[in-house]
Parts: structure tokens; sequence; C-alpha cells
């Protein structure tokens, strides 16, 4: 590069105590007009790199400079008056605040003493309209599904006319139509001169929007190359050390009696409206069904019903043929029914207790001595361990604060938990949502070594490739209704993206 | 030179830097407090070694230092019970009146004739659980009607106060000229300990109390599942914790806890029912909890030093004759302090040397 980088990091370190080394010696630039990928592994420092660009996290050691001026930011405040702008990957939205609201916390001209949030919302609309984000700036933001809230925070970076956006795993949460979308809206941000850095886990993504990308392991840059320059699977080995092979190795399973059965359930939502209207479905041992669907179609809501963390209006869940619509949660656990939450900071763990302590959270009576009333935390610290050893969960130790395992790993613990619980009926909400490769594969085996020991899997995902190669029945659920299943082998993708949008298609190999 | 506060990689958690945070709070609060001696022409150094030496050092000052901090420690047991669970109770004050009232009636009735062995735990069983009735009431409340606990366990500390007034006037009112019960049998008065003080073994009762609630909280199933509640009712519930079973329970034990306070101030203390009997020890005790960071020892450590604070307080106003308003600032100095002292485990002050551009 001969021009001065918008945006240059040199010789970065970051320690956390006790002893993780989050960022050891990385240096890297963003050009004007570039779009920067960052790739790595989960725990190897994407987030912690980015978040020291933003000023939420000081470095130890090294230097950034923007416009070839070293700079010093001591809060996220000091990067975007230098235009440096960021979304989390964990959303940081006000939840009670509507999106207008939240577009105008700390930025929102002042008129009189009051934000003008009227003047924000009719602003966002124009700017939502130009980039195709639907978003209805009068909208609660808790009410909005996972996706629409990250729309939000993409809306919030554009209201604040940053030079550099850094994304940390936009897409995680995207349907490949918006993730499309989304592409669309940075490549017209890149021609009009603004730098974009981007993590992302996905190799596809990574080929196909960015100018250049650079790979961390291990807390170290390995390496930088030009996109153009590269490939996916060197890309994979730079990034893991390895050859990665993202391909489920399905075997046929014999499938058995049906084990979780829906029928005609309806749910409501937040608003008290009906969000799953009249669902049935059917889960055999030794199956996986996958639910294909865009998020916000009803499919939180069906999985929390299921679990009994949400009423039911009316229908009938059973489980191996005995009904369960009203019983707690705790109970389901009981009648070997697992559950691994899509949102796994608030739901599926709690980040100020140890990973040992969220090892056992829905098995603390297991964990125990004497009739399951005193905690047996010998037992407990071993589980974790196992844990951490057999999903290669990046963390110092077990009595390591979950709340602060990277995004991936913290994944892999919830997960592991649920399945190390030789669940019979497994209810899965989005397994892979920002897991890196490797761990994908992990992922992925797992589940399939369930279905292998007869277990039925319900796999909620948005990620049309993970049904594919995962499901052996494919429901494609719109506005709370399965409006079509089809056998997952050879299904066709344009069929399902048919009717992920609502259209009904003559239903073909049916099963 | 300026200085600037600075936030830290990461909060100060180690038992030394709290440690050192907490000790520098106090100091700052004497030296503070200490102005506040001159316009009195009295030294703070030898006022502040009066109150140490009298609360700590002498057999009969630390006796009464113990005997105010029992009933400190169960109000604050009662305190991080409830809320490390979740649950904002704030009405340790009734809680403590039920209890006191209770053992008075039990002391009355039945006092004389049964063996002190066989009393005393019936007494605290007795007032435990009508303390636990009177907080389960405000915690079933929250459960069914939804709501918050915090203005309704406040309110209710009226209430209790009301009825002991009412009790102490009308029917427990013994002959003479003071609203008051009669004096308790001889028998079921707590016994002293240490032979010339005034130390019951109230503080045993207290340190039992702490030893058995620490236990819970830290190895049982029942009180992981307390503070999971506590922290996130969210994946409590994920969980398969019966959330609003536990925050009831956690409402029965707190009140439970802060009713001991009771038969212990009226046993120990009083040896009668009065209006105004252990007043204000339901809200100091929260504030010990709330000092000893909710946990267990940091409660006990806490209640102890105050309760010190106290007795070395009114030993340093006999001797220098300083007004009791000035060990009243130094204590809601201390608590400010204390508090704030924990900003500076996340924030450190730094001296920047302005250096020429
Ligand atoms: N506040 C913190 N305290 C201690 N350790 C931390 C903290 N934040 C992150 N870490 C650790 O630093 C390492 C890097 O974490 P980081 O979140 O940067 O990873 P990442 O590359 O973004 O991973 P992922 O792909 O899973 O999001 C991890 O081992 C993590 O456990
Ligand atoms: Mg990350």
């Amino acid at each position: 590069m001969t021009a001065t980088p918008l945006v240059e990091l040199r010789g970065i370190y970051k320690r956390f105590p006790p002893d993780v080394r989050a960022n050891e010696d990385v240096s890297m630039a963003v050009a004007p007009g570039e779009i920067l990928a960052v790739l790595g592994e989960n725990g190897a420092g994407k987030s912690t790199l980015m978040q020291i660009l933003y000023g939420v996290y000081r470095r130890d050691a090294g230097e950034i400079l923007v416009d070839g001026v070293p700079v010093e930011f001591a809060n996220p405040g000091d990067a975007i008056r230098h235009g440096i702008g960021m979304i989390h990957q964990e959303f940081m939205l006000v939840r009670s605040f509507s999106v207008a609201e939240n577009v105008a916390m700390g930025t929102a001209p002042l008129k009189g003493e009051k934000f003008d949030v009227r003047a924000v919302a009719a602003d966002l609309t124009a700017l939502a309209q130009k980039f195709g984000l639907g978003v209805d700036p009068a909208a609660i933001v808790e009410h909005l599904p996972v996706g629409v809230q990250q729309r939000v925070e993409i809306l919030k970076l554009l209201y604040r006319e940053a030079r550099l956006l850094i994304l940390d795993e936009p897409t995680a949460v995207l349907t490949p139509q918006e993730v499309a979308g989304l592409f669309d809206v940075l490549r017209a941000l890149k021609a009009a001169g603004k730098s974009i850095i981007i993590v992302t886990h996905k190799l596809r993504e990574v080929m196909d929007i960015s100018d250049r990308v650079t790979v961390l392991r291990d807390g170290r840059n390995v390496g930088t190359r030009i996109t153009a320059e590269t490939d996916e699977p060197l890309l994979a080995r730079l990034m893991v050390g390895r050859d990665v092979l993202l391909r489920a190795d399905k075997q046929p399973t014999p499938r058995g009696r049906s084990r979780l059965s829906v029928a005609d359930l309806s749910v409501a939502g937040h608003d008290g409206e009906l969000r799953v209207r009249g669902l049935s479905l059917d889960v055999h041992g030794g199956e996986i069904l996958g639910v294909a669907g865009v998020d916000g179609n009803g499919q939180s809501e069906l999985v929390e019903a299921l679990f009994g963390l949400r009423p039911v209006v009316s229908g009938q869940v059973a489980l191996d043929g005995e009904d369960v619509t009203r019983l707690s949660p705790a109970a389901r656990r009981t009648a070997h029914m697992a559950y691994l939450p899509a949102d796994r900071r608030n739901v599926g763990s709690v980040g100020d207790l140890s990973i040992t302590d969220n090892a056992v959270l829905g098995a603390q009576r297991t964990f125990a001595r004497f009739g399951g009333r005193w905690r047996d935390r010998r037992a407990a610290a071993a589980h974790a361990s196992a844990l951490i050893a057999r999903f290669g969960i990046r963390a110092p130790g077990p009595d390591f604060p979950a709340g602060k395992l990277s995004g991936g790993n913290l994944q892999k613990l919830v997960l592991g938990r649920e399945v190390a619980r030789d669940p019979g009926v497994l209810v899965v909400e989005q397994p892979t949502r920002g897991l890196d490769v490797g761990a994908i594969e992990t992922v992925w085996a797992e589940l399939l070594a369930q279905r292998a020991q007869g277990r039925a899997i319900l796999l909620i995902s948005a990620e049309l490739e993970e049904i594919l190669n995962l499901a052996d029945r494919i429901a494609v659920i719109f506005d709370g209704r399965i409006v079509g299943t089809v056998a997952g082998a050879g299904a066709d993708v344009a069929a399902l993206g048919l009717m992920m949008a609502g259209r009904p298609v003559a239903q073909y190999g049916a099963a | 030179m300026i200085l600037r506060l600075e936030r830290r990689l990461a909060p100060a958690s180690s038992p030394r830097a709290i440690f050192f945070a907490n000790a520098a709070a106090i100091v700052a609060a004497l030296v503070v407090g200490g102005l506040l001696f001159l316009p009195f022409h009295v030294s703070p150094l030898t006022a502040y070694a009066d109150l140490v030496g009298e609360a700590f050092f002498t057999a009969r000052g630390f006796g009464y230092t113990v005997t105010e901090a029992a009933p400190l420690i169960l109000v604050g047991l009662g305190t991080v019970f409830a809320w490390r669970s979740g649950f904002a109770y704030l009405g340790f004050q009734g809680a403590l009146l039920v209890g006191a009232v209770v053992s008075t009636w039990l002391a009355l009735q039945i006092g004389a004739s049964l063996p002190f062995a066989l009393f005393l735990p019936l007494a605290l069983a007795l007032s435990f659980a009508a303390g636990g009735a009177w907080s389960g009431l405000v915690g079933f409340a929250r459960a069914r009607l939804g709501g918050t606990e915090v203005l309704v366990s406040l309110m209710m500390n009226y209430v209790a106060a009301l009825l002991v007034q009412y009790l102490v006037t009308g029917p427990m009112r013994a002959d003479g000229d003071l609203p008051q019960s009669a004096l308790l049998p001889r028998s079921t008065w707590l016994p002293i300990i240490l032979d010339g003080t005034r130390a019951n073994i109230g503080i045993f009762v207290a340190l039992v109390a702490a030893v058995i609630v620490g236990l819970v909280l830290r190895g049982s199933v029942v009180g992981y599942e307390l503070i999971v509640t506590g922290l996130s009712p969210r994946a409590a519930r994920f969980g398969g914790i019966d959330v609003s079973g536990r925050t009831l329970l956690s409402s029965v034990v707190c009140g439970g806890l802060g009713a001991l306070a009771g038969p212990v101030e009226v046993l120990g203390n009083q040896h009668r029912l009065l209006d105004g009997v252990g007043e204000g020890l339901g809200f100091v005790g929260i504030v010990a909890a709330l000092l000893g960071k909710l946990t267990v020892v940091g409660t006990v450590i806490a209640s102890v030093l105050y309760g010190g604070l106290t007795v070395g307080g009114n030993a340093m106003q006999r001797h220098s004759g300083l007004p009791s308003s000035v060990i009243l600032v130094i204590e809601a100095l201390i608590v400010l302090l204390v508090l704030a002292s924990d900003l500076l485990r996340s924030w450190r002050i730094v001296f920047v040397v302005r250096q020429a551009a």
C-alpha cells in the first residue's frame, strides 16, 4: 500500500488477568475504501482487538494511528469522534427503548433540552429505505427478533457516519437474503470511500466481500492475504492449523418411534399476539428434523413453549407419548428433554458464575450428594474440566467466569453441557451461530453422534447450509406455521427459499 | 500536573486489593471526621485511641461491642440471603419486632416453668417462624401479584412498630408509669459468657446462624438455585429452577433470620418489650451487609466493627465531651467512603504531568 492507511495498528499487546494473552504483537492496517476481513478461531482475540480499536479496552502496548497520526482512545466516544464505529458481537441496545431512541442516544443533535427523536426517526426511515433495512423506528427493541435488532445496530452505525465501520460477526444472525442485502450496503459504503473491518467465521463471506483478510491465531497475526490471491482451504488451514472439511458425515440411521410430538400448537409472543399458529410436527428417535425459516417467524416462541418457558395458548406437546404441555422446565428435563437456547449469554448461562457452576446448571441435583441436596463440587469441577477438554473450550480453567469466555467458547460450553446430559429429545436453536469452522465441525459431529444413538433432535437454524447438511427432514416455518416438509436428502434450495418466503410450494418428496 | 481517573483493565478483585481499598476508606473517614474535633480542642489521635481501645481492647468494652454486633449480624445475614437471591427485602425492622413480641410473649407465658436449654431453642424457633411468615407475606404477594417488594416491606415496618406500641400500651402492659411489658423471668435471660461484661450468648446465636447461612449458600443445591435466581431469573428458569418458589423461600428465610435479632435483643439486652425496642437495628444491619459486600464473612466483620464504633464512640464522647452527632457523622462517612471505595477497584487515580506538545 502506498497511500496512508486510514487506521493502522502496530504491535498491539493485550493480556487479561490471570494469564490470558488475548493479543500479542498484532499489527494491521485498513486503507480508505477497503474492506478488510478478520478471521480466526473462537478465542483467537478478534473481538478484543476490535474493542481496543474502538476504545473499549486499553492496550498493554502498541500504537494506534488514524490518518498516520498516533491517537489515544479513552473510551468509545473518542473513537467515534475519530470516525470509528463498531457493532458488537453481542448487541448493545437498550431493550426497553424504541429503535429511534436507541439511535438518538448520544448522537442526536440537541434541540432545546430534549432529544429530537422525531427528527431521528425521519432520518432513520430515509436511511433504512436507502439501504433496504426495513425497521420501524418506533418499535421497541426488546420486542424485535434478534435479526431485526442487528439491523438496528447497523443503522445506528450508518447514522453516525463513521469512516471506519467495525462489524463483529454481523452476519451470524442474518438470513442468506439479509446477508446479501448487508453486503450490498457494505459495497455501497465502500464505493463512497468508507473503510470496513468485518469479523466473520464464514470463509465464503470473506471471499465474497473482502479485499484483504487478516488471520489471527492464539492472539497473533499469522498472515494477511489479498483475498483474490487466496482460497477457502488455504484460509482454513492458516486459521486452524490443519485441513478442515466442512461436510457432515451422515450415516444412515434407522428411524425410531416418535419421541417429540407437537399437535396444533399456538403460542403468543410478548405483545400477546399469536406467533405460533396451530403448528404440528413430529420428531422421531434417530432423526434430525430441521426447522428452516427466516428469523422471527415464531421459532423462538416455538422452542420456548416446547421447553416450558412460555405458556401455551392451545394445542399439545407430548414427549414419548406423555402429555407435557403443562409441565415445568425442570419436569421436562427429568423427562429427558434438553434445550440449547439461541441466547447463550442471558438464558443459557450465568456470566457471573464460574464455568463449573454453569456446567451443572439444569443438573444441579445430579452433581450433588445426599439425595441431591448438597453440592458435589469435586464432581462438578471434574465435569466442567471434561467439557473443556471434550469440546476444546479455550479457558484458563473451570473456575474462570463464564461471562468472560469468547462468544464461541461459551456456546461450546452450553451445548456441551446439554449434550452431556444424555437427553432423549434435544432441541437446539442456532447451535453454530458464531462458531469457527473447526468448532462447527465438532458441533455437527456431536449432533450426528447424538442422532446415531437414537436421540430425537429438533434443529432450529437460520443457516440453510447447516440444515441441508444435518437434517433428515426439513420443515419450513413461516408466520408461525409449517408451510411444508421435505426430505433432507436432495432438497431443492430454490424451492426451500420460496417456502421460507411464505410461498406455498407443492409438496414433493414428502417425508 | 492534573489528577485524572483512569479505568483499570479489570477491577482489582484480589483479597489484598479489597482489604486495602476498605482500609483506605476507613482511614480517610477518620481523618475527615477528625477535622470535626478541632473546634472542640480535642486531639483526634487521643480521641481515636480512646475509641479503639475501649471498643476492642478492654474486656468490658468488647463485651458491649459483641452485644451490639449480634443483632446486626442476624439482620445482615437476612439481607445477604434475600438480596443474593434477588429479593430486595427492606422489612427487617418489622421482622425483628415480630421476633421480639413472640419471644417476650413466650417468656412471660411459660419461660419461668421451662429449663433454659428448652426455652431458648423454642423461643428462637418460634421467632424464626413468625418472622418468616411476616416476610413471607411480602414474598407471596410478589410471587402471586407481581409488583415490588421494596415498598411493601418498608411499609410493613410501620405496621410492626404500631403493633408493638399497641401491645405495650394495651394487652401486654405491666403496672407502672411506662408503656412496657413486665420484666421477663430471670431464667429466660441470655446467660453472660464473660464475667464482668455484658457479653451474652446472643453472639453465639448470631455466629451459628452465620455458619449455617454460609454453608447453605455455598454448599447446598438450594443455595445454588437461590444465587442463580438472583443473578439471572431467565437462566434460572431455563435451568429448571422454580423461580417463584425459590423467591418465596428466600422471602421466608430472610425475615426469619432478621426476626432472630428480636429475641437476642429482648432476652439479652432489654429483658422486656418496650416501645422502640431495637430501634434502627433493622436498617443498620442492612448497611453492615452492604459494607460486607453481601458476603457472610464480610457481614460479620462489618457488624463487629460497627458495633465497636458505637461503643467506642460513646466512650470517646464521655472522655472528651464531644457531641454525639460527631460520632454519627463519622459512622456515616465510613459507610459512604467504604461503599465508594469500590470505585477505586475499577478506576485508578493517575497523576498526569503536562508535557509540551
Ligand atoms: N474481560 C475478559 N477477561 C478475561 N479474559 C477475557 C476477557 N475477554 C476476553 N477474554 C479472553 O480473551 C481471549 C480472546 O477473546 P475474544 O473475545 O477476543 O475472542 P474472539 O476471537 O472474538 O472469539 P469468538 O470468535 O469466539 O468471538 C479468550 O480466551 C477470552 O476468554
Ligand atoms: Mg468475538
